[in-house]
């Protein structure tokens, strides 16, 4: 795609009045929360599969979608979002995170139709959505990366070429897309033709794009990220930071905020680069550069994901920044208003993401409806959440029940803190990776920060222990039930007398007919 | 009479020896294979201390044996009498397989037909607890005539007590018929079987290794063949199913089903009940989320719950009172009707219209299972047996319509014109002859032809369809529905309907019998 | 006279997943003895916590996930636990039985009927339980899960999304493992 034109004066624009929320759960609360305290009025819509959830209580004005059933789900349909922002009188839209966020066609068609897209522009978007573009610009402004492809890689051969000059181990990924698919570790060059069509086939389902390209892989890493800021003057810093190795399957469980692995001289170096990658790119709002850190503190760029992240809170903890609020001044066109030395990062966060899913079935998504919620009212607290008391979580949309963030002035302290939460989160109606929590906030590894992306994946066992009284009360809990239901006498709950009692109208005709 | 008197003491002598045949090594025996002694199984059935035995000490007649020897032992291998079950009459029969592997001798026979002769004459129900070997070869026919005997005293009583099956052994030959011509056949799993030609006889006629398990177990009958209704993973867990079953059936078929107390536990009012049927008509849903709203709390009894999932029924209560209920479970095959779910709903209807059980049932059928191998298996005959049992039952019938209802299978189920009293329906209901994509194409064929969009000009025909044709509120304003209610308010509505129909009686002309195809 | 012969019940075990045995005594108290003292535990319900336990002092949220026979889940303070309800008798049956069996029986999943297959959530290799799907086939405009009908591992998938399959065609092989 070429560089989009955008009009520059549009992106000067003094006043946002009204955003579109095209978004739904947790992040549609945050989003509509800030804009509240700004003054500024939003429009949530409402969708069938969800019609009573709790972000529509927070909108100024809600979008009903009528009768349709369309091809698309409407968070993921452009045309439909832009007639519904131009109709309900929107001048900016905020696309959240998954989604149309960092689609850059979206973007630009908001641009075109006068609303202002609450995020970076299409360009940015473009380039660092697309892993080889990406890859590219990075090494052209001296970004340390793995050592991989210089762009897509058509086949087996080319693939092996490439491989036998990086050194094996390799990975393919996906040049489209992330979070795991379209990704395969190739050990050895025998393997090669069978992983490369096989990222490469999960890659086009998944991302409608079958290229794929080819990078060192590296054992056991680190999973560091950056959060950057930009304005649309060109400033570019950044906010410390996260940690986010706490992985399962490429899905992140629970985040921090700083890393225990940086000291000041690494987390300097990193900032920088990353500030350097987004200014490369002309990046304004907010963005995350992610890194890879091995054992030997050296790091690689991986890539910019060009949105506001899930994890954003634990940033937002250490640093007093309101990231959300931040986004919409650079959307109005205000120029940042701290500078890379301005930023301090003090204390420590700890995000635990609280999901519907069946930890001792493998994380399996457990749909189903909340019946209790409640969270402790710590003031080391901070509650994310889109449900409550008689939410669905439905099988549709994301299994998040809610973000946990924690704070302490130190890790260890964030840590106890984070575990007096947990203790005393309730919920009830549904199966939740609670437990799994509570197990990793206890669990040595843990504590020491000495873990990498591995760390779940192979000590997953041990996080399925319990207190040895807990099964035993819930065994006397079955076998009252099966006592009560089976053993007791009931004797009086049922009266067959009741049943010949008849008037003489029905008895007279069904004894006569015989 | 003085007790220690020569009579007296000969009875408490004929006690102790009765007492000593039933010893521990009888009971090891059958604990060794995982299973219970005859007594065993009576006791746990019966409410403490209410068993009455009779004919304990009948032994096999001495009749001219010409081939092998027959045990003299009391009982000849089977315990009959009578109890109370929650504190109403019940008889029961329960064979001993360690007499002789519970074999049916004449002896045998007579006391089991001396129950049953009993049990009729009593109104009340009778519960065969089956664990033999089969007929009594020693005794050549005249055992198999006691087979006769039984057969024939089950068929006199049928649809006039509630006659029941607990297979807790082996069952094979010609005794696996009684339990078939029974109203009710429980399972035990592992240690039970059931088959007309056993294993061996399979293996010498057509060379097959066969297991008895994979011949008829459990699940196999449970699964398979639809002839177990109800199995259980042991002996304990089947026999206090079985006491549960009895709460919901009445004694015999003039009286009604008896009451329970009810707990009020469960709202008449539920909006949770709008949110089960998806919006989107190809999206399923599991019916008994629907039925489990509705019925009083835990009160649901699904029977046949393995066989012909396609099509759920079951016993249920509503303040208390026993109905039937039948409904199409859109999670299976999309909730078609085909040969199993047919004959498994006809013979269910058709017990609770014997022993005057209501019928409700929940409808979201599009339709019969197509294709070949149902035709040449006969739906026509089969689906005709649920349409003739419905429309046979005189009990209190009412049907809710969920989602779908077209063409035959709409009629089939319980349809107004069939006799239906009272016919509800949700706003999600269609009711069409048939479905939109199949009723656009079929009308609009040449317009969809020559569309230049023709997938557009089809969504938007399918759409008027649904709202034009298929929607409940035309059935309703012409009559063929009754109301079309708010989900949310279906258990007070199904509550006052029946009510209004607790006197209900229709005549039926005077006949033989009717001809039911088979 | 009678023989009475109720084998009488005088405590009964819950067996869970991993053939653990909890025994209670019969008839079943509030009380859970742990080493050498006895707690009280209690259930209640109320608006604020829904249903919950009290046990020294503290609440915790219980759930009866699923109930069949004498099969009962319970989420317990957010964990799952399976039991079975045993008498000593059913016990006894159990171990009697396994010894008996023991093969290594193998599941064929068939089609019900004839359809697309839209989607086959396992791999061979996967564990998957009683009642889980297995494949998901398209027919009838429906989507319809295939389950499997026991607990044990994916041998093979013989067909994969997209496939058109004819009634009784060979979806998938399960081994079984109880």
């Amino acid at each position: 795609m070429p560089t989009c034109l955008y009009n520059q004066d549009f992106m000067k624009v003094s006043t946002i009045k009204r955003i579109l929320i095209a978004n739904r759960g947790e992040i549609a609360v945050r989003i509509m929360r800030t804009a509240h305290v700004m003054g500024i009025e939003c429009v949530a819509i409402r969708t069938d599969s969800e019609p009573a959830a709790m972000y529509l209580d927070h909108a100024d004005l809600i979008f009903n979608l009528s009768e349709e059933t369309s091809e698309i789900p409407v968070f993921l349909d452009v045309d439909r979002l832009i007639e519904i922002a131009v109709t309900t009188g929107c001048d900016a839209l905020h696309p959240g995170y998954g989604f149309l966020a960092e689609n850059a066609y979206f973007a630009q068609k908001c641009i075109e139709n006068k609303i202002n897209f609450i995020g970076p522009s299409p360009d940015a978007i473009y380039k660092m959505g697309n892993k080889t573009v990406a890859r590219r610009i990075a090494l052209a402004n001296g970004v340390p990366m793995a050592m991989g492809s210089p762009g897509n890689i058509s086949d087996e051969e080319e693939a092996l070429k490439h491989a036998a000059k990086i050194g094996y181990p390799v990975i393919i990924k996906a040049a489209s897309g992330g979070g795991g698919r379209g990704m395969r570790i190739v050990r050895h060059p025998d393997e090669m033709e069978k992983m490369f069509n096989l990222a490469s086939r999960e890659a086009e389902k998944a991302f409608n794009d079958p290229s794929v390209f080819i990078e060192k892989y590296i054992e056991n890493p680190k999973h560091i990220e950056f959060q950057i800021l930009g304005d649309k003057d060109g400033n570019v810093i950044h906010l410390g930071e996260r940690e986010c190795s706490i992985q399962r399957k490429h899905q992140k469980l629970l985040e921090e905020a700083p890393s225990s692995a940086l000291d000041q001289e690494l987390r300097t170096k990193m900032g920088d680069i990353a500030v350097t990658i987004a200014k490369a790119v002309g990046y304004y709002s907010a963005g995350t550069v992610e890194f890879l850190l091995d054992s030997d503190k050296n790091f690689y760029f991986m890539e910019m994901n060009t949105r506001i992240q899930v994890e954003h809170p634990v940033t937002e903890e250490i640093t007093g920044v309101d990231l959300i609020e931040q986004q919409i001044r650079v959307a109005r066109g205000e120029a940042l208003s701290m500078k890379q030395e301005d930023v301090r990062l003090t204390g420590w966060a700890i995000e635990c993401r609280i999901n519907a899913e069946d930890v001792q079935a493998g994380f399996a998504p457990a749909p189903g409806k909340i019946e209790k919620l409640s969270f402790p009212e710590y003031d080391f607290i901070r509650v994310e959440t889109g449900v409550r008391n008689g939410s669905s979580i439905a099988a549709n949309f994301d299994s998040m029940i809610a973000k946990l963030i924690v704070t302490g002035k130190t890790r260890s302290e964030a840590i106890i803190n984070t575990k007096k939460a947990l203790d005393k989160v309730w919920i009830k109606g549904t199966k939740t990776t609670l437990p799994f929590f509570r197990m990793l906030v206890r669990n040595k590894k843990f504590h020491s920060g000495d873990f990498t992306t591995a760390f779940i994946e192979k000590d997953l066992e041990q996080f399925h222990r319990n207190s040895e009284y807990e099964e035993l009360i819930a065994a006397w809990l079955a076998t009252k039930l099966f006592a009560d239901e089976n053993l007791q006498n009931k004797n009086g709950s049922v009266d067959f007398e009741q049943g010949k009692e008849m008037n003489p109208w029905l008895l007279n005709k069904r004894i006569n007919r015989f | 009479m003085d007790i220690n008197s020569k009579n007296f003491r000969s009875y408490l002598e004929r006690d102790e020896a009765l007492k000593q045949q039933y010893n521990s090594d009888r009971a090891n025996k059958q604990h060794s294979k995982g299973k219970l002694t005859a007594y065993e199984r009576i006791s746990l059935l019966y409410d403490e201390g209410t068993f009455e035995e009779i004919d304990a000490f009948v032994t096999p007649a001495d009749q001219g044996i010409e081939f092998g020897k027959v045990e003299k032992s009391f009982g000849d291998g089977v315990i009959v009498g009578h109890g109370k079950i929650d504190g109403r009459l019940v008889f029961v029969y329960a064979q001993d397989f360690t007499i002789m592997g519970g074999s049916l001798g004449t002896v045998h026979a007579r006391k089991i037909g001396k129950i049953q002769e009993m049990a009729l004459k009593m109104g009340a129900p009778i519960i065969a607890l089956i664990d033999s070997g089969g007929a009594r070869i020693q005794e050549g026919i005249a055992s198999l005539s006691g087979y006769a005997t039984i057969f024939s005293n089950i068929i006199q009583s049928s649809g006039i007590i509630p006659q029941i099956s607990v297979i807790m052994g082996p069952a094979a030959g010609g005794a696996v018929y009684s339990p078939a011509l029974t109203d009710w056949v429980f399972m035990t799993s592992h240690t039970s079987y059931m088959f007309v030609t056993g294993p061996n006889v399979v293996k010498e006629v057509l060379n097959e290794d066969v297991s008895s398990e994979e011949l008829g177990g459990a699940e196999i009958h449970a699964r398979k063949s639809g002839v177990a209704h109800m199995i259980y993973e042991d002996e304990e867990n089947t026999i206090i199913a079985l006491r549960k079953f009895l709460t919901y059936l009445p004694s015999n078929n003039v009286e009604n089903p008896p009451v329970t107390v009810y707990d009020n536990s469960t709202p008449d009012i539920n909006e949770k009940l709008r949110e089960i049927v998806p919006d989107d008509p190809n999206k399923a849903y599991d019916v008994r989320e629907v039925i489990n709203l509705v019925i009083d709390r835990n009160s649901f009894f699904e029977t046949s719950d393995l066989y012909a999932q396609n099509i759920i029924t079951g016993f249920a209560r509503l303040k208390g009172k026993t109905i039937g209920i039948v409904a199409n479970q859109p999670k299976v095959l999309a909730g078609v009707l085909d040969i199993d779910s047919s004959i498994k709903g006809a013979r269910f209807i058709r017990f609770c219209d014997a022993f005057n059980i209501p019928l409700l049932t929940f409808e979201d059928v599009p339709g019969f299972l197509p294709g070949m191998d149902q035709e040449h298996s006969g739906i026509i005959r089969n689906g005709a047996k649920l349409l003739f049992a419905y429309s046979e039952a005189t009990v209190p019938r009412i049907t809710v319509i969920l989602r779908k209802a077209y063409g035959g299978a709409y009629i089939v189920m319980n349809s107004k014109g069939l006799g239906g009293d009272f016919n509800f329906a949700w706003p999600s209901a269609e009711i069409a002859v048939m479905g939109p994509d199949g009723a656009v194409a079929i009308l609009y064929r040449r317009e969809l032809a020559e569309s230049p969009d023709p997938v557009a000009l089809k969504k938007e025909l399918v759409k008027t369809y649904r709202e034009k044709v298929a929607n409940p509120f035309i059935a309703d304003e012409k009559g063929y529905i009754d109301e079309v209610i708010d989900p949310a308010v279906t258990r007070k509505k199904l509550i006052s309907a029946f009510e209004a129909l607790n006197n209900k009686w229709v005549k039926v002309p005077s006949r033989k019998h009717a001809n039911m195809p088979l | 006279m009678t023989p009475t012969f109720k084998p009488e019940i005088k405590e009964l075990h819950a067996l869970n997943q991993d053939n653990d045995l909890f025994t209670f005594e019969l008839p079943l108290v509030n009380k859970i003895k742990i080493g050498n003292h006895e707690y009280t535990i209690e259930l209640r319900e109320d608006d604020v916590y829904g249903v919950h336990v009290m046990w020294k002092k503290r609440r915790y949220p219980v759930d009866i996930v699923r109930v069949k026979q004498n099969r009962y889940e319970i989420l317990f303070n957010d964990i799952s636990y399976t039991f079975t309800i045993e008498t000593p008798f059913s016990l006894e049956r159990k171990k009697v039985l396994s010894k008996n069996t023991g093969k290594n029986d193998k599941l064929i999943i068939r089609a019900p009927m004839p359809g697309k297959i839209v989607e086959v959530p396992v791999r061979e290799g996967s564990e998957v339980k009683n009642g889980e799907p297995v494949i998901v086939l398209e027919a009838m405009k429906m989507q319809n899960e295939i389950l499997s009908s026991v607990n044990g591992t994916v041998l093979k998938i013989a067909v994969k999304a997209g496939q058109n399959v004819m009634k009784d065609d060979v979806l998938a092989e399960v081994t079984v493992k109880e």
